[in-house]
């Protein structure tokens, strides 16, 4: 029921939005700005960039609102052009690290990380040293709670190399994640 | 099937995206593998860790830049379907101009050598009340409608793009 309320609710808003309603675009701002910011934090890797495209994100949206039709989630189309975004700003650096690159780069020593940080900043940061591609596919399916059929429309990937940049890119962290925190005190969070 | 094989398949297991049968294979090895046991707890610590990432704030200011930033004027994106407003229009010309346009068919069909003839050449049911005029607009209507199509298409088209 508030779900439905909630739909509801944001369609007018949308509408209102595309009417030219800066009101109406505030609330929706409001409302999706730490996801995109959270998005394009993941994508980017750098808070000022990240700030950049989640800016540039809401203003895109705005002024592309009157051509949206509703034919998917408000928040899907958002993710849609917070991706198309932030893809577009990294494919203008220079190549990135292969993946056993990024699982030699080490800048905490083992286990002594995990102790100031905890297991969620460890993933986070480990994540964050991952290539494009893996990261990308592991934050649309992870973060953002996309299917793989979803990511692979949204990536113009085959569903078959999402699913291997997934799995490979969990490979990969579990094992960092293992030489970071040992398994005893992995042990010992699991049980607490 | 080797303990690598096992452990190729604790990420969909994880995740719930193993098939039953599979599962119950997974599950049965666990009972007895205490390696796969320990591969099973790190996946599930990661991927509870990698669903549960907090959502980042931006800065406090975020907001008022972005709405300091909305263009005042936006681009206008019409319904396709208003692009079929195009078919009345091009009649409403087409009318307008129908002496030139048909002494202009007229003329295409006869440097193309098509005549009466031809029509019963290619056994087209056109019926005998059918005058050479209205015969001739054929032509113009179709020119029109594929006009009002392609409208249409790039209209949607464009929407579909930029949104």
């Amino acid at each position: 029921m508030v779900r439905e309320m909630e739909a509801t609710d944001e369609e007018v808003l949308v509408q209102r939005a595309a009417r030219g309603d800066e009101d109406a675009f505030a609330v929706l701002l409001n409302r999706y700005k730490g996801m995109m910011y959270s998005m394009a934090y993941r994508l980017m890797r750098d808070p000022g960039r990240a700030e950049d495209m989640a800016q540039e994100t809401f203003i895109k949206a705005y002024a592309a609102l009157p051509g949206f039709r509703g034919q998917s989630k408000f928040s899907s189309w958002l993710y849609r052009i917070c991706y198309n975004t932030c893809i577009s700003e990294l494919r203008k650096r220079k190549p990135e690290v292969e993946l056993d690159e990024a699982m030699a780069v080490d800048i905490d020593g083992p286990v002594e990380a995990y102790r100031t940080k905890g297991i969620q900043e460890v993933v986070q940061d480990e994540v964050s040293k991952l290539p494009d591609d893996y990261r990308v596919a592991i934050t649309l399916y992870h973060f953002n709670g996309l299917s793989y059929e979803e990511i692979a429309q949204m990536t113009r990937e085959p569903m078959g190399t999402v699913k291997a940049h997934i799995h490979r890119a969990r490979a990969v962290l579990k094992t960092r994640l293992l030489e970071r925190v040992g398994w005893e005190n992995l042990k010992e969070v699991m049980l607490q | 099937m080797s303990c690598d094989e096992y452990q190729g398949l604790l990420q969909d297991d994880v995740t719930r995206n193993l098939e039953p049968d599979r599962r119950k294979a997974v599950d049965a090895h666990l009972l007895e593998c205490a390696d796969c046991q320990r591969e099973l707890a790190v996946l599930t610590a990661l991927i509870s860790s990698l669903d549960h990432q907090p959502v980042i704030e931006p800065p406090g200011d975020f907001s008022a830049q972005v709405l300091a930033s909305l263009p005042r004027q936006r681009a206008f994106y019409p319904s396709p379907w208003w692009a079929l407003a195009i078919i009345p229009i091009l009649a409403f010309a087409a009318w307008l101009f129908r002496g030139p346009l048909l002494a202009g068919s007229f003329e295409l069909a006869r440097r193309l050598n098509i005549g009466p003839g031809t029509l019963g050449q290619l056994r087209l049911p056109v019926p005998s009340s059918v005058t050479a005029g209205q015969l001739a607009m054929v032509p113009l209507v179709v020119v029109g409608l594929s006009v009002a199509l392609v409208v249409v298409a790039a209209t949607a088209g464009r929407a579909y793009i930029e949104a």
